[in-house]
């Protein structure tokens, strides 16, 4: 029955992902040949928008919809394997509520891959022409991938206890290696476009591998499967979000709400390692050309990273207001209550550091008056050893409170309780002197030795996270419960704030996905191809902006309809009203009315179906 | 319903608001950098205002440079008074072979506390042209000391641009060489002096100004070399569909390919 309810979406998706093949197969064909028809140039108009500003949109769309559908199988498998070895139902249907939104989601990736290539091939000609002569080897295998990935989506979430528990985590895990296998491939073709490889001087191919294993293949391959399984938890959460408003009783709130606080908790765990894979590739970026990376850096899109503080600034205060709201719904979190004060005082302080940018805006006069475009006091906090800092204490803040929410209704047992306690305070407080002493310490030496101290200040934070880990979970074994969680009680604020996260967080990826791609400037492939349309120009911040706001509205409307279709696997079957009672007849007749009469028989539409009959018998009332 | 629409409302909302954001910040359309003319003819001091602007625009040097800082900061030399001191850098290297060098072959020399990195700007993104790379180490040496290039200096690394194809790159300039072959300039026009159905064009670059040239190009009737018959050019560069074909790129090509001779 619910095989026979999904099957459109079933058939969509087939009928798309057979467009896409149609349309990898006849761009292969076309372009293989050497030879340009008469009269084709190098670009063509999209009418309205313009082309940039259409591929830019369905290009993002594309990458929202497939990083949601990438990330879920991830930490639906893991919860599968966790209700799987713990025998708890509730991780089962909580893996099953995620995977609901697979299969819609996935025919909207696939569509909106078939219009990019749609639109690379009519808009782009002679790009596309280029990059399919270079990646021409790597399209078979992704089209059989992407066959394989339908096949494993869709008998993971059509067998879902259909199979054995085992059987069913086996098509998981091949459903997540294929999946991430696809990303992989793609990530080439757009990573060679900033960091070609593989090629000589005239751009021609000396090395297929080399080409995709280019300077920022592997960094962003690793980045975006961090940063999809943040996404995709943000999305998740947004879900049990909008169920759990829209909850009718006590039992689906207790549920959503779960759901809800899982999803934001994968988002933020992602989110804390994604800063280190962003180093990592910008690291790879500056390697392959210093130009090209202070340009993103330094140069036109410094001034994007502002924004991207903001962005990231307010992932973290929501995420912080979230568990803060979160403890209200746990007995024995009151203790605790009276350090959010401190927490938000330094979150705060964090993220302003981390939002002033080194030099400002201001007029004449104002630039005269602080004698050039620096703050004389601002400018202190907007380069890299004050912002490094601030970065370091918001995560490890951040890290504070999940300490505080995972300890709120538990009491050490253990005789080391004390001591312990002492030592994870002393943990805190010498990683924090420590990155605080190297973030002031970098304002007196060279530059190279400043760069080089965001490692240990990294690697401080990272082994403060860790070690306080681990004494957490031996000192709070066998623990005293001061009392349960009470899923479901809590304000409908919070919700909002995992609309809010899940909204920063589809923001925050339409704006790194800009500059990925705006970093080339005027340039299709780095240094090879040049970009000579009427669109050649890098746009304001403000213009950008504006695309990226829009492609999110659009999206979030997309997700609305998935979250609709989604919903409706719960809902019972659809069937006829039962016919109303009969009229209530009395026995003592009004002085005007007619007289009580039997109800009708109907016998002449018995054999009708129930609607028609229903509407029948309406008729005849009327009349 | 209600909740749905109220969180849609709230997604515009954000929306919106991180777009106030992004205007918030300074506004700044970058244009891609515009081929700048250099002829031949051009004096030192005439070099010198082109290499400034090719400093700030097609060469991106300022992206990493800085001009006239000093400190701890810097990330790459400064360029402020790199005319006084270019001589300096490398024993026995002239002003003008160092500032050359340092844009060919950046990393053979690399300024002590700074790390390599520098791409060699005659290669592709960045692109210079020998005649360029010229203006630019005339502009250099004008800071803080005496240009001395002129756009003869022979330099041991020029001619080491590779020539574009179309074939990989739909965008490469077109080549004046070529251009000249495809609409058949070469089967009546000689470049070493031979006699031909039309007048040789050897040293037309230091006989006419460019201007001169695209007339005679356009409108080849309005001035006649003697003893040349009327009508024939045109109706030739007809035949070869070049009036209707040629674009402003390829016209400029053919251009510069013949103001070099």
């Amino acid at each position: 029955m619910t095989i026979n309810r999904r099957s459109p979406v079933l058939r969509a998706a087939c009928i798309a992902f057979l467009a896409f093949i149609v349309l990898i197969l006849t761009g292969e064909v076309a372009f293989g040949a050497p030879q340009e028809a008469p009269g084709d140039g190098d670009y063509r108009t999209m009418p309205f928008v313009g082309s940039r500003v259409f591929m830019w949109v369905v290009a993002e769309l594309h990458l929202m919809f497939a990083a949601f559908v990438l990330a879920v199988p991830m930490f639906a498998l893991v919860i599968e394997y966790i209700g799987y070895k713990t025998g708890d139902k509730r991780f089962d249907e909580l893996a099953y509520d995620f995977t609901k939104l697979l299969s819609v989601s996935f025919s909207f990736t696939a569509t909106l891959g078939a219009l990019l290539t749609f639109g690379l091939i009519i808009l782009y000609p002679a790009l596309t022409d280029y990059l399919v002569k270079i990646f021409s080897w790597t399209f078979l295998p992704y089209v059989l991938l992407f066959f394989f990935e339908a096949i494993f989506l869709y008998s993971y979430y059509y067998g879902w206890g259909k199979f054995s528990p085992r059987v069913h985590l086996f098509l998981g895990l091949m459903l997540n290696i294929v999946g991430t296998a696809i990303m992989f491939i793609a990530n080439a073709w757009l990573t060679f476009m900033n960091t070609p490889n593989g090629i000589d001087e005239l751009g021609n191919l000396t090395s297929v591998w080399d080409a995709i294993n280019n300077y920022i293949w592997m960094p962003i391959n690793i980045h975006r499967l961090i940063a999809n399984v943040a996404f995709g938890g943000a999305i998740g959460a947004a879900y049990g979000a909008y169920k759990f408003l829209g909850a009718k009783t006590d039992q689906e709130r207790a549920h959503y709400d779960w759901m809800g606080y899982i999803g934001n908790f994968i988002a933020i765990c992602a989110l804390l390692p994604l800063p280190f894979a962003g180093y990592w590739l910008g690291v790879e970026i500056y390697a392959y050309d210093q130009s090209l990376g202070i340009t993103l850096m330094g140069g036109t899109f410094s001034w994007l990273f502002i924004i991207q503080a903001v962005l990231i600034g307010n992932l973290f205060l929501a995420a912080n207001y979230y568990l803060w709201l979160s403890m209200g719904r746990i007995a024995g979190a009151e203790r605790y209550r009276r350090f959010i004060k401190y927490l938000l005082a330094l979150i705060t302080i964090c993220f302003i550091v981390w939002a002033t940018p080194h030099s400002l805006v201001a007029t004449v006069e104002e630039a005269r008056a602080m004698g050039g475009s620096h703050h004389p006091i601002l400018n202190v906090l907007g380069v890299m050893s004050a912002k490094n800092t601030a970065v370091n204490l918001l995560i490890l803040t951040t890290y504070v409170s999940f300490l505080l929410y995972r300890r709120a209704n538990k009491e050490a047992t253990v005789s080391w309780a004390k001591m312990g306690n002492l030592i994870q305070f002393s943990i805190f407080a010498v990683v924090v002197i420590f990155v605080v002493f190297l973030g002031v310490y970098g304002y007196f030496v060279d530059a190279q030795t400043r760069i080089g101290l965001s490692q240990p200040q990294v690697m401080s934070v990272l082994f403060a996270m860790v070690a306080v880990t681990v004494i957490d979970i031996f000192l709070f074994k066998n623990a005293r419960k001061r009392g349960e969680i009470a899923w479901g009680k809590i304000p409908g604020r919070a919700q909002y704030a995992l609309f809010f996260l899940a909204i920063t967080f589809t923001w925050l990826m339409g704006l790194m996905g800009y500059v990925r791609a705006g970093m080339r400037q005027h340039w299709h492939v780095y240094g090879v191809i040049r970009d000579t349309s009427v669109d050649a120009y890098t746009p304001t911040l403000g213009f950008a902006g504006l695309v990226v706001s829009v492609t999110v509205i659009i999206f979030f409307l997309f997700l609305a309809i998935v979250f609709f279709l989604s919903g409706l696997s719960g809902k019972k079957n659809w069937a006829p009203k039962s016919p109303p009672p009969p009229e209530a007849t009395t026995t003592e007749p009004l002085p005007d009315a007619e007289p009580a009469t039997e109800p009708e028989k109907e016998p002449e539409v018995a054999g009708l179906p129930n609607p028609l009959a229903s509407l029948l018998r309406f008729i005849r009332k009327k009349s | 319903m209600k909740h749905a629409l109220q969180i849609f409302g709230f997604t515009i909302l954000v929306s919106a608001f991180y777009w106030y954001v992004s205007l918030w910040v300074p506004q700044k359309r970058t244009d891609p950098p515009e081929d700048i003319v250099i002829s031949a003819s051009l004096t030192t001091d005439e070099m010198i205002p082109i290499g400034e602007e090719i400093v700030a625009g097609k060469g991106t040097c300022l992206t990493c440079h800085t001009m006239g800082e000093s400190g701890t900061g810097l990330r790459f030399p400064d360029l402020g008074n790199i005319g006084a001191i270019a001589s300096e850098r490398v024993a026995g290297q002239s002003d003008v072979d160092y500032l050359a060098e340092s844009m060919y072959d950046p990393n053979a020399y690399v300024v002590e506390g700074f790390v390599a990195g520098m791409p060699n700007v005659s290669r592709p993104p960045v692109a210079l042209t020998d005649q360029e790379i010229l203006t630019v180490i005339a502009y250099l040496q004008s800071l803080g000391g005496t240009p001395t290039v002129t756009m003869d200096t022979p330099l041991q690394w020029q001619g080491q641009a590779p020539a574009p194809t179309a074939a990989t790159a739909p965008d490469a300039p077109p080549d004046g060489a070529t251009v000249f072959t495809t609409y058949a300039c070469n089967t009546c026009h000689s470049l070493d002096g031979a006699a031909g159905a039309g007048p040789t064009l050897q040293g037309i670059g230091s006989r006419q100004t460019r201007e001169e040239v695209t007339a005679s190009i356009r409108e080849p009737d309005a001035i006649l070399v003697e003893g040349f018959a009327p009508g024939v050019m045109a109706a030739t560069l007809n035949a070869f569909g070049f009036y209707d074909n040629v674009t402003d790129a390829e016209f400029e090509a053919l251009l510069d390919y013949l103001m070099e001779q």
